[in-house]
């Protein structure tokens, strides 16, 4: 007896279907590896094709004095801006949904503003108002900044979460015999805190890469590393361009896995 | 456990300034009663519900438990336990986890804590159960937790907001058998909300039927059902016969309506339709230019009578009930 195989016939729609994934796939994964032949190439110059494996562009980025200083600021500016835009996004969204603020679709669409508006304009204004203001271009003055363009998404991704939220939950707390300090440290904060670390993950992302806001508020030997790479850019073009970016992606990623790791984004919501 | 009586005077709640939700209730629930605000949807027994359980805030009259005014008492002080439709357990916690919240909140000892979280899961028959997450449970057991936890605070009061609504209807009878032994074990006040007249009926030692934020009658399920006061309790508990509308209108429920041979019957008629209903037969029978319900429960042979029949029917005097209009 042999068994009969349920060859499914051809299917048209479903072979473009997956021929579409795949282009898409490619288009976004395509850029990235040919960065990374660049980053391993070692010729000066971006040339193709690769004529050997090497890594001393990575050498050269990681000894580059300006490289690692850059990278340290821009690193630190974000993990500040990670934690300033979860404290301020989450609180934002919590007041917005849970208020009865009057005007909340203004305050909502004031809030979430700075993602319409073009960040070389909020570099451009925020430079101009810091210098009317005569704050000058301190790092708390970059930080918070980043701090503006980043709270958008944590306020996104908390309010999406609130509004799955079953509030009878935290009236089940409170008839147990919780005090409403209680209820939000207990229950509410729990449950919606994989919403604001996953906004917290853009925010870290969005400072980590931010270019044209920026570019207005870095002093010299006080860029970040998006400034830096560009600026080098102007005037050298060789693999360690390539170098810094596969660097920067890989720490990114990395951010990613450990925020995943340690609170599970994807815990008790579906985002 | 020791279990408190609950007054509502003259309670009313307005929301957003317009809509009456509760209008002028007085109720009181006895210690140890199992008590059920019984009403179609937007009747106000959620609400009043609510406002025993401190949610929401009477705009006037008063609220007291064992005694006390606990009207302006915050919900985390007034010692209930509750159980909502939804279940709203912590997603986030264990099932041991959930029922020893109340505890927690308490400051109950740790060993305390265990012994008494067991006994509860022991209660609801979800002993092994502790380290699973809720959703990792069925709804019914997810609503067993819910219980377990509502009761293991020892409440004075327990209150149920439509709690087995989410349930298949097996598992709904399963559970109100459940609940009802439960609260008569423990001799806890318990309040009880729902729409489903036949839940009502089954479980509570008395009811109170709204409509429009008002009572529209407090009795025993058999006085409900035998002696509804208005139309609109005899028409929400069950069937009826309206046998003449006007200012006083009376009511004869179908069972008390026999089918006999047409001579000399009261009324003499045609069988319409004729539901076949397992242990009865539900007949819609035109006499009269009018339609009549008669249930007859079958005792032995199966009921001869089809669409078409001749039929002749007959009642006493004493079951036709008179109602405020």
């Amino acid at each position: 007896m042999s068994a009969v195989a349920n060859r499914k016939p051809f299917d048209a729609g479903r072979a473009a279907y997956l021929a579409l994934n795949l282009l898409l796939l490619a288009f976004l994964l395509v850029p990235i590896a040919i960065i990374l032949v660049f980053a391993l190439n070692p010729t000066p110059y971006i040339s193709f094709p690769p004529v050997g494996v090497s890594l001393r562009w990575f050498v050269k980025f990681f000894e580059g004095d300006d490289f690692m200083r850059a990278l340290w600021l821009s690193l630190w500016i974000a993990a500040c801006v990670l934690v300033l835009s979860i404290v301020i996004g989450g609180a934002c969204a919590l007041a917005l949904a849970r208020g009865n603020l009057p005007g909340r679709a203004f305050l909502t669409a004031f809030f979430m503003s700075p993602l319409m508006l073009p960040a070389i304009l909020t570099g451009l204004a925020l430079f101009q108002a810091y210098l009317l203001a005569g704050i000058g271009r301190p790092v708390w003055g970059l930080i918070m900044a980043h701090t503006l363009v980043a709270v958008p998404y944590v306020l996104r991704t908390t309010l999406a979460v609130l509004h799955n939220f079953d509030r009878r939950i935290e009236e089940a707390a409170a008839v147990l015999g919780a005090s409403p300090a209680r209820v939000f440290f207990e229950v509410t904060l729990p449950l919606i805190r994989p919403g604001v670390f996953a906004g917290g993950v853009f925010a870290f992302i969005v400072s980590f890469d931010q270019f044209p806001v920026s570019l207005f508020l870095v002093v010299p030997k006080g860029e970040t590393l998006p400034v830096v790479l560009f600026n080098y850019m102007k005037f050298d073009l060789d693999g360690a361009i390539a170098a810094a970016s596969m660097v920067s992606i890989l720490l990114a990623l990395a951010v990613v896995v450990v925020l995943e790791r340690l609170i599970g984004l994807k815990a008790y919501v579906k985002l | 456990m020791t279990s408190a009586s609950i007054k509502l005077a003259s309670v009313t709640k307005t929301f957003d300034g317009k809509v009456v939700a509760v209008d002028d209730v007085t109720l009181e629930i006895g210690a140890g009663e199992f008590f059920s605000l019984l009403g179609p949807s937007g009747c106000g027994k959620t609400t009043s519900l609510r406002m025993i359980a401190g949610f929401e805030h009477p705009d006037a009259g008063r609220i007291h438990v064992g005694g006390r005014d606990i009207t302006d008492l915050p919900v985390h002080h007034r010692d209930m336990g509750m159980v909502f439709q939804s279940y709203a357990l912590f997603p986030h916690r264990t099932v041991a986890e959930n029922v020893a919240f109340g505890l927690r909140m308490r400051a109950v000892s740790k060993p305390e804590i265990e012994r008494r979280v067991a006994a509860a899961l022991a209660q609801v028959a979800l002993t092994g159960f502790e380290g699973r997450r809720p959703s990792q449970l069925s709804g019914g057991q997810q609503q067993r937790v819910a219980l377990a936890r509502a009761i293991v605070i020892e409440p004075r009061v327990l209150l149920c907001d439509e709690p087995l609504g989410a349930l298949d209807r097996k598992l709904r009878q399963q559970m109100q058998f459940e609940l009802k032994e439960l609260q008569r074990r423990l001799g806890v006040t318990l309040v009880f909300v729902t729409h489903d007249q036949e839940e009502a009926l089954a479980m509570s030692d008395r009811i109170a039927v709204m409509s429009g934020g008002r009572v529209e009658q407090v009795g025993t399920p058999t006085e409900i059902y035998e002696r509804p006061r208005t139309r609109f309790v005899a028409d929400f508990i069950g069937e009826i016969n309206l046998l003449d509308e006007g200012a006083r209108p009376r009511a004869l429920r179908p069972e008390k309506i026999r089918l006999v041979p047409p001579a000399g019957a009261r009324l003499a008629g045609t069988v319409e339709t004729a539901n076949f209903l397992g242990g009865a037969t539900l007949y819609r029978v035109n006499a009269g230019g009018r339609t009549y319900l008669a249930r007859e429960a079958h005792s032995g042979e199966r009921s001869p009578r089809a669409a078409g029949d001749a039929v002749g029917l007959a009642w006493n005097d004493a079951d036709v009930v008179s109602l405020e209009s």
